[in-house]
């Protein structure tokens, strides 16, 4: 149980910036994640806290200790690797003690840390297994075992669960973040996988082109993002042109009708802004719906029903309001979602007319969120 | 079979069973579909196998004969040769020296190209093929006027004479020996088991001896025996530089006991067949030689 800083860390491979002006304290048994899209640099960050990457400048401090020019195997982190990395000529027992042989324990010790860890991942049943002979969740457990077998001061995992199947995904990451509690250890992890860094992380460090994009608590990046790329990429999210009436006063205006709402404070009087709102924030309206309390309305045609399960994902295309000068329709696609059991009574086709919830939403400048292309790419989560 | 060479046939049987081929081969078998095997192909084989066992037969026929029965007097006569003793020792001998020097030189350059200066692999790659392009003749006289007695560096009429002849084995097996641990050190991911056990605290050399040596066995075991094949069966450096090795004693004896020297060529060359099937043994035991990868990098 450690405590990481990253100062100022930078890191470029020819001409190609890596990583930016990356700062960050991760305080002792937290559980750090870097997500962000493919190139982000969050590998390289997290290759540069293990010592497999220096970096150009800045520094890396565990403790008050300036580790930065430090080899790997003198640094006490642990790390868990994509492609699990265990040593195929050694069993499973043989991999868990590999670090513990090298510290040279005495034999008794190791003997019984090795049984407690293969216990505590289940693995007993498969101890004198070579890794060959194992399933890629059993992998990925030993692989765990053995990192943590060392006592690191902090633990890295890079992609830990991108190999594995989906069931063995969603098993693995909460024994992970139960390990991580039991054991109280310090911990990066490294993921491109939005839910798993939602649902395991003390914090999330949201990257975009090698720089920190915003960090937060999971609730905060979901609820609150404060960046368009943030809103953007993490789940649905919905963006609706309003117009800027008065910035200060937080005043926009969409088919006629003004509403106060919190406005970023980059937009200008009379600029278009999006309205972000999520899928599961629209609200349908019906006959027996309550007064808008300030909300406006969209109408959409659905397009496409998407079953999820619980809810159902409506694709709206929006139908324009008659005479409306305030703002254009949005052109990509909306999503709304629905209970499953109600969700017959919009078939495609039909028309539906839904509620945004204006004060629970952020307006911010006018881009597509994280530049993508026209809906529904930023649908799909 | 009056070419005393060895090395051809040991060469082809032990790259048959190296890493790579092998996964290929697990590859084709696991995807192919049962085929009846068309009429051509079985003549291929028949002709295939007639032009490799023919002389085999003329060997056995003419050196386990009188003239007109069977017998095996020239192979106990051949056996019983002091020439034979003395000849085989010294083969043996520098043939071991050679591979230890190999697999000592050449696995650690392997892995070191391979993690640490990619850069340098096509550079170390051509270097190691040059003895496909130099002939060993022209290595024996480069080396007879390099440290020949009027060199100033006079190796040859020193105690370290040896030194030249294993030095000039090591230069012939680099083709073999590169590819065969290069073959198994690909095969495995040497950058990520390296940083994997950097990780648990373990020196580069603890790294290399005690996960990456072992990891790559099988192609160490193909390494080792394509580099004690060569230097077993080689001839024109030792002749050239004055060693009477096996295979310079085996054309000598052709000389004046021919019937006598064609049984011990064949005895030589089912030695060498026993270290192949030896080495495929092995390779079927060898665990955790199986890949182990975890999916997309």
């Amino acid at each position: 149980m450690s405590r990481l800083e990253l100062e100022n860390v930078f890191k470029q491979f020819g001409d190609q910036v890596a990583v930016r002006d990356f700062s960050l304290s991760v305080e002792d048994g937290e559980l750090v994640s870097f997500l962000g899209p493919s190139g982000c640099g969050k590998t390289t960050t997290l290759r540069m806290t293990a010592g497999f990457e220096s970096p150009d400048s800045g520094s890396v401090v565990v403790d008050g200790f300036d580790v930065t020019d430090l080899p790997p195997n003198r640094r006490g982190m642990g790390m868990v690797f994509q492609g699990y990395a265990l040593f195929p000529n050694m069993t499973a027992a043989e991999n868990v003690d590999f670090g513990l042989a090298v510290r040279k324990r005495p034999a008794a010790e190791r003997r019984a840390r090795v049984a407690e860890l293969l216990e505590l991942f289940g693995l007993a049943h498969v101890a004198g297994s070579y890794p060959h002979q194992m399933s890629g969740g059993q992998q990925q457990r030993v692989a765990l075992a053995r990192a943590v077998a060392i006592q690191p001061g902090v633990l890295l995992l890079d992609e830990p669960l991108s190999a594995v199947d989906a069931k063995v995904r969603e098993e693995l990451r909460t024994e992970i973040r139960r390990m991580q509690v039991q054991l109280q250890i310090t911990t990066i992890l490294v993921t491109h996988d939005q839910s798993e860094a939602l649902s395991i992380s003390d914090r999330v460090v949201v990257m975009n082109h090698g720089a920190i994009e915003e960090v937060g608590t999971p609730t905060q990046i979901y609820a609150e993002p404060r960046s368009a790329f943030t809103a953007g990429f993490i789940g649905a999210m919905n963006e609706i042109p309003v117009r800027v009436i008065s910035t200060s006063g937080g005043v926009v205006e969409r088919g006629g009708k003004r509403v106060t709402a919190p406005v970023a404070a980059e937009l200008n009087d009379g600029e278009l802004g999006l309205l972000l709102v999520r899928p599961e924030s629209l609200e349908p309206l019906g006959p027996s719906s309550g007064s808008l309390n300030g909300d406006l309305t969209l109408t959409g045609r659905v397009e496409v029903q998407t079953f999820l399960g619980a809810t159902t994902r409506l694709l709206l295309r929006e139908v324009p309001a008659a005479g409306d000068r305030s703002a254009p329709p949005s052109t990509r696609l909306l999503a709304v979602d629905v209970p499953s059991a109600s969700a017959g009574r919009w078939p495609a086709g039909s028309q539906m007319e839904v509620r945004i919830p204006v004060k629970a939403s952020r307006v911010i400048a006018g881009q597509s969120a994280a530049g993508k292309p026209a809906a529904p790419a930023n649908l799909d989560a | 079979m009056n070419n005393p060479s060895i090395t051809g046939e040991a060469t082809e049987a032990a790259i048959a069973i190296l890493p790579g081929v092998h996964a290929r081969d697990r590859a084709a078998r696991g995807t192919g579909r049962t085929r009846r095997t068309p009429v051509w192909a079985t003549v291929v084989l028949v002709v295939a196998a007639v032009y490799f066992l023919l002389p085999l037969y003329a060997t056995a026929a003419f050196g386990f004969s009188t003239g007109k029965h069977f017998t095996l007097q020239p192979l106990f006569d051949g056996l019983a040769d002091e020439g034979f003793h003395s000849s085989l020792y010294l083969s043996v001998l520098y043939s071991v020296v050679t591979t230890i020097l190999a697999l000592a030189v050449v696995a650690p350059t392997a892995y070191l190209v391979e993690l640490r200066f990619p850069r340098l692999r096509a550079t170390v790659e051509f270097l190691t093929i040059l003895p496909f392009v130099i002939p060993p003749i022209i290595m024996a006289v480069g080396l007879s006027v390099v440290y020949g007695i009027n060199s100033p560096v006079n190796l040859i009429a020193s105690d370290w004479a040896p030194v030249l002849l294993i030095g000039g084995y090591f230069v012939l097996t680099l083709p073999f020996t590169f590819r065969a641990i290069d073959n198994a050190l690909r095969a495995v991911d040497v950058r990520m088991l390296s940083e994997a056990a950097a990780s648990l605290g373990a020196s580069p050399t603890r790294t290399f001896l005690r996960v990456i040596v072992p990891s790559i066995s099988l192609g160490l075991v193909s390494a080792a025996l394509l580099a004690f094949t060569t230097a077993m069966g080689e001839f024109t450096l030792a002749s050239l530089l004055g060693y009477a090795t096996f295979p310079v004693y085996l054309l000598n004896i052709n000389g004046y006991q021919p019937r006598e020297g064609e049984a011990l060529v064949l005895v030589s060359f089912f030695i060498t067949w026993a270290g192949v099937i030896a080495l495929a043994v092995i390779a079927r035991k060898t665990p955790g030689t199986q890949i182990v990868r975890g999916g997309p990098m």
